[in-house]
C-alpha cells in the first residue's frame, strides 16, 4: 500500500515537472527572441555581451542547485529520509551541467573581451572549484562499496562543500578580480539599460522554471530506478 | 569533557606509538617531500629566482606529501579490525577523530621539519628573520589541512579506489587554506615583517576553528556501521 500511495505521489511529481517545463518553453522562447532581436548591442563588448544573457541565469541557477544540495544533505544526515537523498543527487547533477554552462560561456566571452579563454580571476577560479568540488560528490558516491555508506559519505561532502564554498568564495575574492561588476543585482538598482534588465529577467524566469522542472523530472527517475533496483536485490536474494 | 579528551589522547597515543615503532609513513613521505624538491629543481628553468616562488613550492610539497600519508592514516583500523575495537570501546565518536587528526597533525608537523631545512639548503632560503611567523604559518595551515585530511581519509578508506580519490576530494576543498598560507609563507621567505601577514593569519585560525568543528561534528556519520 505503501509503495502505491508512493506511485500516486511521484505521478503528481511528474506533472508538476511537465507542467514547470511547458512554463519554463513558453519563457526561454521569448527570452531568446529578446537576446537575438530586442536587446541592443553593448557599446562596448559589442554583440558578445548577449551571452550574459545565458551566462548569469546559468550561475545562479548553479548556486540554487548547490544549496538544494546541502539543504538535502544536512536533512539526509538527520531524517535518514530516502527521497532527500535523491534530490541533494539530482540537484548535485544539474548544478554540475549549469556551472558547465556557465564555465563555457564564460572563456567564449572572454576569449573575445578579454583576450584569453583563462584567467585566474576570483569568480572563474571559484566557480572552477565549485565544478570539482561536485564531480568529486559523484565519484565518491560511485567509488563507495556500501551503497547505504555511500548516501552519508555524499551527504558529508555536501555540508563540508557548503561550508567551504562561501570561505573560497572569500578567499579567491581577495585577489584583484577582472570579472566584470554587477550591473543589474546591486543594492542601488539596475544600471544597465531597462531592455537588458528586462531580457535578462525574462531568462532569469526561464531558466529557473527549467531547472525546477529538470529537477522534478530527474527526481521521478531516480526513484523509480531506486524501486526497480531494490526489487532486483530482493529477487537476487 | 576531560573523558572526551582523554578518549582522543589514547587514540593519538595509539597511533603515534605505532608509527614511532614502524616510522614507516614518516619515512616515505619524508622521502616523497625531498624527491619533490629534488624534482622541483630540475623542472625549473635556471634563469627563475627559487626565492620568488619558495612559498608555492614548499606548499605543493607539503600538501602532496600530506596527501600520502592520510591515505595510510586508517590503514591499521581497516587491516586490522581496529575500528570495531575502537567503535564498541566508550569513546565518543567526535574524540575518535581528534585523536586521529592530532595523530596525523604530529606525523606531517614531523615532516614539515624536514622540508623546511631541506628546501632551506637546496634553494638558499633564509628563514632567520621570519622564523616565528614561518612557524606559526605552517602550525596553522596544517591544522586546517588535517582536519579535512582526516575526515576524507576516513571516507577515501571505505571505498573502492582508496588513496586515490583522497586528492581529487581534498584538493578543491583546501584551496582557501593553500591561499593564505602559501601567501604568508612566501611574503615571510622573503623578508616582509610578521605585521603584513596578520590577516593571512588570523584567517587560517578561523579556517581551522570552521573546520575542526564541521569535522568532528560529521564524523560520527563516517563511521557509522
Amino acid at each position: 500500500m505503501d509503495a502505491q500511495m508512493d506511485t500516486g505521489s511521484l505521478a503528481g511529481t511528474r506533472r508538476w515537472s511537465v507542467v514547470l517545463g511547458v512554463l519554463s518553453a513558453l519563457a526561454l522562447l521569448p527570452g531568446l527572441w529578446m537576446i537575438f532581436f530586442y536587446v541592443p548591442t553593448e557599446a562596448e563588448m559589442g554583440v558578445v555581451q548577449r551571452i550574459f544573457y545565458v551566462h548569469l541565469p546559468s550561475a545562479l541557477v548553479a548556486y540554487l542547485a548547490f544549496g538544494i544540495v546541502a539543504l538535502c544533505s544536512l536533512g539526509y544526515l538527520w531524517l535518514r529520509d530516502e527521497r532527500l537523498d535523491a534530490i541533494a543527487v539530482c540537484a548535485a547533477e544539474l548544478g554540475i551541467v549549469f556551472t558547465t554552462a556557465v564555465l563555457t560561456t564564460g572563456p567564449l566571452w572572454g576569449k573575445i573581451a578579454w583576450g584569453a579563454w583563462w584567467v585566474w580571476d576570483a569568480r572563474l577560479s571559484f566557480t572552477l572549484l565549485l565544478w570539482f568540488i561536485y564531480v568529486g560528490y559523484f565519484i565518491l558516491r560511485g567509488a563507495t562499496e556500501n551503497p547505504e555508506r555511500g548516501k552519508r559519505f555524499a551527504a558529508i561532502l555536501g555540508i563540508v562543500g557548503a561550508v567551504d564554498i562561501p570561505l573560497i568564495h572569500m578567499s579567491v575574492q581577495w585577489f584583484r578580480s577582472q570579472h566584470p561588476k554587477p550591473v543589474v543585482l546591486k543594492p542601488e538598482g539596475p544600471t544597465a539599460a531597462p531592455e537588458m534588465v528586462q531580457t535578462l529577467l525574462v531568462n532569469m524566469l526561464a531558466f529557473m522554471l527549467l531547472f525546477f522542472s529538470l529537477l522534478l523530472a530527474r527526481y521521478v527517475v531516480e526513484r523509480l530506478s531506486r524501486r526497480i533496483e531494490a526489487a532486483r536485490m530482493l529477487r537476487a536474494a | 569533557m576531560s573523558g572526551f579528551l582523554a578518549g582522543a589522547w589514547a587514540v593519538a597515543r595509539k597511533d603515534l606509538m605505532l608509527e614511532a615503532r614502524s616510522r614507516e609513513r614518516f619515512v616515505s613521505m619524508a622521502t616523497f617531500a625531498v624527491l619533490v624538491a629534488i624534482v622541483f629543481s630540475f623542472a625549473l628553468d635556471a634563469s627563475v629566482r627559487a626565492r620568488s616562488i619558495a612559498g608555492a613550492m614548499i606548499w605543493v610539497t607539503i600538501l602532496f606529501s600530506g596527501t600520502l600519508g592520510l591515505g595510510r592514516s586508517f590503514a591499521a583500523e581497516r587491516e586490522a579490525e581496529v575500528l570495531t575495537g575502537i567503535l564498541v570501546s566508550p569513546i565518543p565518536r567526535g574524540a575518535l577523530f581528534l585523536g586521529k587528526f592530532l595523530a596525523n597533525l604530529a606525523v606531517v608537523l614531523a615532516v614539515e621539519a624536514v622540508i623546511f631545512p631541506v628546501y632551506g639548503i637546496f634553494f638558499g632560503l633564509d628563514y632567520g628573520a621570519g622564523a616565528l611567523g614561518l612557524v606559526l604559518t605552517v602550525v596553522l595551515g596544517t591544522i586546517g589541512f588535517m582536519a579535512l585530511g582526516t575526515l576524507f581519509s576516513a571516507m577515501a578508506a571505505h571505498t573502492r579506489m582508496g588513496d586515490s580519490l583522497l586528492p581529487v576530494l581534498l584538493l578543491p576543498l583546501l584551496i582557501p587554506v593553500v591561499i593564505f598560507a602559501a601567501s604568508a609563507t612566501q611574503r615571510l621567505l622573503i623578508g616582509r615583517p610578521l605585521g603584513e601577514v596578520q590577516g593571512s593569519l588570523r584567517m587560517l585560525l578561523a579556517f581551522d576553528l570552521v573546520f575542526l568543528f564541521v569535522c568532528t561534528a560529521s564524523f560520527g556519520a563516517v563511521v557509522e556501521e
